[in-house]
């Protein structure tokens, strides 16, 4: 009986914790928006008056048909563009696929807030490119200000989410079909449109969902590029609606949150839904002997244009965009560069004690908050490794749920849970606050990583430690968790990156002392302070450099 | 020997925290307001004014108070405000000292009650509509400006009033469509308290508002946006930019060009106020008297290049020398439950509407 129960209860509070981290801020948020007023003022009332005031708000229906827009169209891009792309680099005989990859996978681990001020100081009205473009060629006809702009950059941003589903689905299929279709004359791109590609078709659905329901939420994008317009989506109407009454209604708030979710949460339990039955798509494979790889030939041209179209467009633009900008001290119209280039940003920033910490916070909460970050993933994954009853599906779909909310407001929910909870009221403005709000935000990308790492242990390995009397804490000490430490070590530099990109959750939760740059970042946008945020930018995009150099170096596969 | 140094260098520290001399023209019971605040150790400052701008004053405040460290926390308005209510209701003090361009929520927030009342030494030295309840504080005198692209905007295309505001624009669409810029008044609570000012002095606002419509202007939260896209060309015409970041800006950045609208210029003054629970209340005390005193005020139009509001400080920026050049038509926003009005969930959304049907009726 006690073994039992020594054994039962790490599990126990392990699922405990990780469902009061997750329901906590999110109840709170629901809670909210059936309230009239603040949660914690005096004279809130229950009712559906929030809803009723978004509803009857034109903005919130245009907001509304802007995400619809936006997330349909970048599906649009993304999914085709990512295919080929898989096609091309898993089954081709393309050269230089080694070097190429990890460009391919660049845009996924930059913040969007970063790629999007790229995009403004690049390929805005008057940015260096359209500059450039205007003096070279008389025209520079683009406009990224517009709904078809921001679904285009999202879209191109958004492949690397495609790519990686597409490539992984790609390894698993047998090159006999192919063969087959080269033998009987189909061009390579025929090949990948008739045969390659539908095979895979229940992967693409997947990532297809994946990137419409990102599409959703996306925040930073619209918020630098559309914002001056007026466009709105729904994640900027809900960051509107901070001011727009003059004092903040976070009831609107709330509610709009509430009706993202609404749309976003089915979406996530589809996914779940696709991503098994493309595990059941695989599993009745043909079985090939080997992948032979198809011979491009002249198409190899095409194939290495559209690939460097795509990396000049969503990499490179928007990142010497940043660098260049870093570096001067204004620009547009009839200015030179060389009049303008100056290192002053940077001095400014190492003189600002609260930049300098923000660097500092983003570093420690990328690589200890990462690690600690990882210890609990893990700890949740053995909560459920190997285990089919309820709890264990209590905890797969638990995982999801945060995904589905703005992190903008899974933000602001857990600054309401440190001041009103008494126990964490002291941890309010410690990097702990940023921390756990990062961790709950991601918890589904890192429960991937995990049990991505623990199901390539092959269970007769536990087993034999089992049949010989190990208790399932001996055998997930002793066996386990050693074999799996390399997965682990991988999954801390990738959480390492995606805390360093992480933005829009930190915007609420900022004060001194909790500093980081994403955040940094919004409010300094916000203020105007346009030389800061390149300069900050461009620490941040070598930040993750260093991370995905490190990757590089040992190994480390940059995806799941 | 080691002992007897110690003991004299904690005693010179002691006497140097006692010796701390009154301000001249205070009150001899200060002494106890400065003994108070260097046991407290530490004021509190919640800030729209960012640090890099304010660090001379925290320099200059510890240089005379060196007992006594500056947490200075600087965010939006709007976040300043959301912030300090949800700590109040959360029983957690924050703020000992709030300082926010809001002057509407900051007044809004004095009449809630969540001020301290204090007889300021330097209250009667500030302009009457300058002090509130004797609760808040006018601190500067900022005003509203129109600035412009200097590389593409010249000659008598540049507005000097409201008025050639709108004329300019609308003789020249075909330039200045989509390159007008103003504060989005449903995200800037600073741009919405100027336009609601402006409908007061302005009988013409209505035709802005259409020739705003017309040019399809583009709207941002912030001052340093449309600064940074009006310097860099992709704007030409900038209404209502708070003009002390403006000719701060202006005065490093070749492209930019900033004009004090002649007819009237509309001036915002940051209001700061002491936290009724305030934990550090002796030290908020000696802050809110050091922004407002001479010294304080002096720093304020010089190093940190907003406007001094007192009439008896001679630096680069001050409101005398706006009133000198402006003579009468400078209108500084009084701090008064007037400006408060538009608070009211109804008024403000009406005002919305009409702004909005009246922009779209221009298009």
């Amino acid at each position: 009986m006690r073994a039992s129960a020594t054994e039962t209860f790490p599990r126990a509070f392990t699922i405990l914790v990780t469902a009061t981290a997750v329901l906590a801020p999110l109840s709170l948020i629901f809670y909210q928006s059936l309230l009239n007023a603040p949660f914690f003022d005096a004279q809130k009332a229950a009712g559906l008056d929030a809803y009723r005031f978004i509803f009857a708000d034109s903005d919130f229906w245009t907001a509304f048909r802007n995400s619809f827009v936006i997330a349909a169209l970048m599906t649009a891009i993304a999914v085709p563009l990512g295919g080929l792309l898989a096609f091309v680099m898993e089954r081709t005989d393309l050269a230089g696929r080694r070097w190429i990859e990890p460009l391919l996978l660049v845009p996924s681990f930059v913040s969007p807030m970063v790629l999007s001020f790229g995009y403004v100081v690049a390929a805005g009205p008057v940015g260096f490119y359209t500059v450039w473009a205007r003096e070279l060629f008389g025209g520079a006809p683009w406009g990224i200000y517009s709904i078809l702009g921001m679904a285009v950059i999202a879209g191109l941003t958004h492949v690397p989410n495609v790519y990686v589903y597409a490539s992984a689905a790609l390894k698993n299929l047998g090159s006999d079909v192919e063969e087959a279709a080269r033998v009987s004359g189909a061009s390579p791109f025929r090949v990948a449109a008739s045969v390659s590609l539908p095979l895979i078709m229940p992967s693409l659905l997947f990532s297809a969902v994946l990137v419409f329901f990102l599409g959703f939420e996306l925040f930073g994008l619209p918020l630098v590029l559309g914002d001056p317009e007026g466009i709105l989506v729904l994640s900027t109407y809900l960051y509107k609606l901070t001011n727009k009454l003059g004092t903040p209604s976070y009831h609107l708030m709330a509610a709009v949150a509430v009706c993202i979710v609404a749309v976003t949460f089915p979406l996530v339990l589809l996914q779940r839904h696709l991503l098994k039955n493309s595990r059941k798509y695989a599993s009745i494979r043909g079985k090939a002997g080997r992948l032979k790889e198809l011979p491009l030939g002249p198409w190899k041209w095409l194939a290495l244009g559209i690939i460097g179209l795509w990396i000049f467009v969503a990499v490179l633009v928007p990142l010497s965009g940043i660098a260049l900008r870093a570096f001067v001290t204004n620009w547009g119209e009839g200015v030179r560069l060389a009049d303008v280039l100056t290192l002053e940003h940077f001095r400014d920033i190492a003189e600002e004690p609260t930049m300098m910490r923000g660097i500092w916070n983003t570093i420690l909460v990328g690589v200890v908050g990462g690690l600690l970050t990882v210890a609990c993933y893990t700890a949740i994954g053995f909560a459920t490794h190997r285990r089919n009853d309820g709890w264990s599906r209590f905890v797969d779909y638990l995982v999801l749920v945060p995904r589905a909310v703005p992190g903008l407001l899974i933000g602001l929910a857990f600054l309401w849970v440190f001041l009103f909870f008494p126990p964490l009221t002291p941890l309010r403005s410690t990097l702990f606050s940023v921390w756990l709000a990062y961790s709950v935000v991601w918890l589904a990308y890192g429960m991937r990583l995990i049990s991505s790492s623990l199901l390539q242990v092959s269970p007769e390995l536990e087993e034999a430690a089992r049949s010989v009397g190990a208790k399932r804490g001996r055998v997930s000490r002793d066996v386990t968790l050693p074999l799996i430490r390399y997965g682990l070590l991988g999954s801390w530099l990738l959480v390492f990156m995606i805390f360093e990109r992480e933005y829009s959750t930190a915007v609420y939760l900022l004060a001194p002392g909790t500093e980081v740059i994403g955040a940094q970042l919004v409010s300094l946008w916000q203020g105007g302070a346009i030389d800061l945020v390149a300069a900050l930018s461009l620490i941040n995009v070598i930040l993750v450099g260093i991370g995905l150099g490190i990757a590089l170096r040992f190994g480390v596969r940059l995806r799941d | 020997m080691k002992n007897i140094l110690a003991a004299s260098a904690a005693a010179l520290a002691a006497g140097i925290a006692f010796a701390q001399p009154v301000p001249q023209g205070y009150p001899a019971d200060y002494a106890q307001t400065i003994a108070g605040a260097a046991k407290e150790g530490k004021v509190v400052v919640y800030s729209a004014l960012d640090t890099k701008a304010a660090q001379p004053l925290i320099r200059d405040f510890n240089a005379l108070y060196p007992n006594v460290k500056v947490e200075y926390n600087d965010m939006n308005s709007t976040e300043l405000y959301n912030r300090f209510i949800a700590e109040q209701a959360s029983g957690q003090g924050g703020a000992d000292v709030m300082w926010s361009s809001a002057m509407d929520l900051q007044v809004k927030l004095v009449d809630e009650g969540h001020a301290m009342t204090y007889n300021s030494p330097e209250s009667p030295k500030l302009p009457k509509w300058a002090v509130y309840k004797n609760s808040a504080w006018g601190t500067t005198y900022e005003p509203a400006v129109f600035i412009y692209n200097k590389r593409l905007v010249t000659g008598n295309e540049i507005p000097q009033d409201h008025a050639s505001f709108v004329k300019v624009v609308n003789a020249n669409l075909d330039k200045f469509k989509g390159k007008v810029t103003t504060y989005d008044i449903e995200k800037s609570g600073v741009g919405f308290m100027f336009v609601v000012q402006d409908t007061k002095y302005f009988p013409g606002m209505d035709d802005l508002i259409k020739t705003f419509g017309k040019a399809q202007y583009k709207v941002y939260s912030s001052t340093g946006n449309m600064l940074e896209k009006t310097s860099s060309g992709e704007h030409l015409l900038g209404y209502n930019v708070l003009g002390s970041y403006a000719l701060v800006r202006a005065k490093k950045d070749p492209g930019l060009g900033v004009v004090l609208p002649k007819d009237y210029t509309l001036v915002l003054s940051r209001v700061m106020f002491i936290g009724k629970k305030a934990q550090h209340p002796n030290a908020a005390k000696l802050w809110t008297d050091y922004i407002l005193s001479q010294r304080g005020q002096k720093m304020i139009g010089s190093d940190v290049e907003l406007f001094a509001v007192r009439e008896d400080v001679d630096a680069e920026y001050t409101a005398a020398k706006l009133t000198k050049q402006l003579g009468d038509t400078v209108k500084p926003i009084p701090v008064n439950a007037e400006i408060t009005q538009y608070l009211d969930q109804k008024k403000r959304l009406d005002f919305l509407g009409h702004w909005k049907s009246t922009m779209q009726a221009g298009k």
